[in-house]
């Protein structure tokens, strides 16, 4: 009997444990502070819980009170996580949970792409097992005004430097079943990726290709990259609506992350 | 019939505090752990290492390596690490002054504050060139033993360092001998009248660091900008320190929003255990341009 009531004390330990590491992570973000009661509704905990997660928390110094002392913030015990002998993580690093997730979801083709100057790179993905892939081609380079990670590139650099970048591609010789740039058309659609904050697009084709694009911001309000997902239009297309809450999900927490982060002036790669 | 009370559970939850140890132990360590090291590095029972494992790796503290029964550290760490330094508004304002610096330089810089008795790394940008002074953020060394630290110490008022010699002998048992302490006194003075503190780097022949106050509007340092790379030629300083002027300007117009995030905790209760490092030993204190 002795035995049982360990063992359960032992389960109910740990999930307090883990309630107690979600608190911390909680601080993994650019919201520097945090009451009580602010962190109970965020984390679906009653008060109580937080309370003691605190606690124990500020008991080691991972949160310490602010000047106010009446609000959390986190503690200078946290610089002793560090291991010099690993490697930081990188932007592939960092996104590679998201990449994953919304590969589960949606079943299809999952890419990360990053800008060097008037070119987008695709500097990782996953591609689906389904019939009808978006081929990955990683290192490839495209102007920023043909594909959709692109245009997402584009939509959020200051209009000036739009402007300027339509200057330097409009007489531009477009590739294979690529179409010439048109500053009318190329407008509207940044206006509208701006608005919605995310891009979709319908490539035609044999078989027409959705797909949608994502901005993954960082600390300064610039563009780390973009990650898509796209396939096939009949078979990606019907599901859209239903997936998209839970995409945007995915990639605001995955924006929690790379937002403590600062893009280099290439806007490519995660400083040290 | 009186209801019998509820025992008062305590606040503090102490299988927590194993799980922190059991974090602390994987960080610190050169090598990926399994079940069996921990145990014996901390006298816990397996049973309890292996739940904390499986509970550190399920937040995201943890993570198995390549597949192994042995643990390193996970993502969240190192985002906890990054949040810290965000606390600080002297890590977003530096960027710029730091960016152009590394540009005219080519070389590493990195931006260092005072937390408690420490000098931490808060913020770098790699210079252009090839070969390069890799630096962690976050890194932390007692004020008196880093280079960055000892600018910092130089530019304090003159009754900092005897709270410092306090500070090592009665929390840490490790105060620097007679010649250690006159040799950093030395230095001290050295680094005050020439404006800046420079070093040779031990580990790399050939190479220096150079180390600038960066002063709030009482002359006080509230930190440091370094500069690593070749031995330093002494006629580029004046530019270095016009770039360092330029963010004291930005400090002195809104003091508020530089103080510390830290100010409110005596120096003497931040009491750091600082992670290993690949370097072995401490190179040595030296003035070799100012």
């Amino acid at each position: 009997m002795a035995q049982k009531n360990s063992s359960i004390e032992n389960r109910e330990q740990n999930k307090a444990t883990a309630r107690i590491l979600t608190v911390l992570s909680s601080f993994a973000s650019n919201i520097r502070e945090f009451g009580i009661s602010e962190l109970s509704q965020h984390l679906g905990m009653t008060k109580n819980m937080v309370y003691r997660a605190i606690k124990t928390l500020e008991e080691q110094d991972y949160v310490i009170r602010d000047p106010g002392g009446q609000r959390y913030q986190l503690g200078f015990r946290v610089l002793e996580l560090q291991n010099t002998f690993s490697p930081e993580p990188t932007f592939r690093t960092l996104c590679a949970p998201a990449m994953q997730q919304l590969h589960e979801l949606t079943g299809e083709t999952v890419s990360l792409t990053v800008r060097a100057q008037d070119y987008t790179v695709f500097i990782d993905g996953i591609e689906t097992r389904q019939p009808g892939v978006w081929r990955l081609q990683i290192g490839a380079l495209r102007p920023l005004h043909v594909n959709t990670t692109g245009h997402v590139m584009l939509a959020f650099l200051e209009d000036a430097e739009i402007e300027a970048y339509i200057r330097r591609h409009l007489d531009d010789v477009p590739a294979k079943d690529d179409k010439p740039l048109d500053a009318e058309l190329l407008w509207q659609d940044l206006h509208k990726i701006r608005q919605d904050g995310y891009a979709t697009s319908v490539r035609p084709g044999a078989l027409p290709m959705l797909s949608l694009a994502l901005p993954i911001w960082d600390a300064e309000n610039f563009l780390h990259g973009a990650m898509s997902v796209g396939g096939p239009n009949e078979r990606f297309g019907p599901r859209f609506d239903l997936l998209l809450p839970q995409i945007l999900t995915i990639i605001n927490v995955l924006c929690q992350r790379t937002r403590l982060y600062s893009a280099n002036a290439a806007g490519s790669e995660i400083t040290l | 019939m009186k209801a019998t009370k509820k025992p008062k559970r305590p606040a503090i939850n102490s299988s927590a505090v194993h799980v922190f140890d059991i974090l602390r132990s994987v960080s610190d360590g050169a090598e990926p752990a399994g079940v069996t090291d921990i145990s014996r590095r901390l006298s816990l029972t397996g049973s309890t290492v292996f739940r904390a494992l499986t509970t550190l790796e399920a937040s995201g503290y943890l993570s198995r390596y390549r597949n192994l029964p042995q643990f390193e550290l996970g993502m969240m760490p190192y985002l906890l690490n990054r949040a810290f330094l965000n606390q600080f508004e002297l890590n977003a304002a530096s960027r710029p002054f730091l960016q152009q610096l590394a540009q005219e330089t080519g070389e590493t810089v990195s931006l260092n504050v005072r937390l408690g008795w420490y000098s931490l790394r808060l913020s770098g940008i790699y210079g252009s060139r090839d070969i390069y002074h890799r630096d962690r953020l976050g890194e932390l060394a007692l004020l008196h033993q880093s280079l960055a630290g000892r600018a910092i110490l130089a530019f304090l008022p003159e009754d900092t360092l005897p709270e410092l010699m306090l500070f090592l002998k009665e929390q840490l048992g490790e105060a620097p001998s007679a010649d250690e302490w006159s040799d950093l006194q030395k230095t001290m003075q050295i680094a005050r009248e020439s404006g800046v503190h420079a070093q040779a780097l031990q580990m790399s022949p050939g190479f220096s660091a150079i180390a600038i106050p960066v002063r709030d509007q009482t002359g006080a340092a509230i930190a440091c900008i370094t500069v690593n790379g070749p031995v330093y030629p002494s006629n580029n300083i004046r530019a270095q320190l016009e770039i360092r002027d330029g963010l004291e300007r930005i400090i002195a117009a809104t003091p508020e929003r530089f103080v510390s995030p830290f100010a409110h905790i005596p120096p003497d209760k931040m009491r750091l255990q600082i992670p290993r490092t690949k370097a072995v030993g401490t190179p040595s204190i030296s003035n070799v341009d100012s």
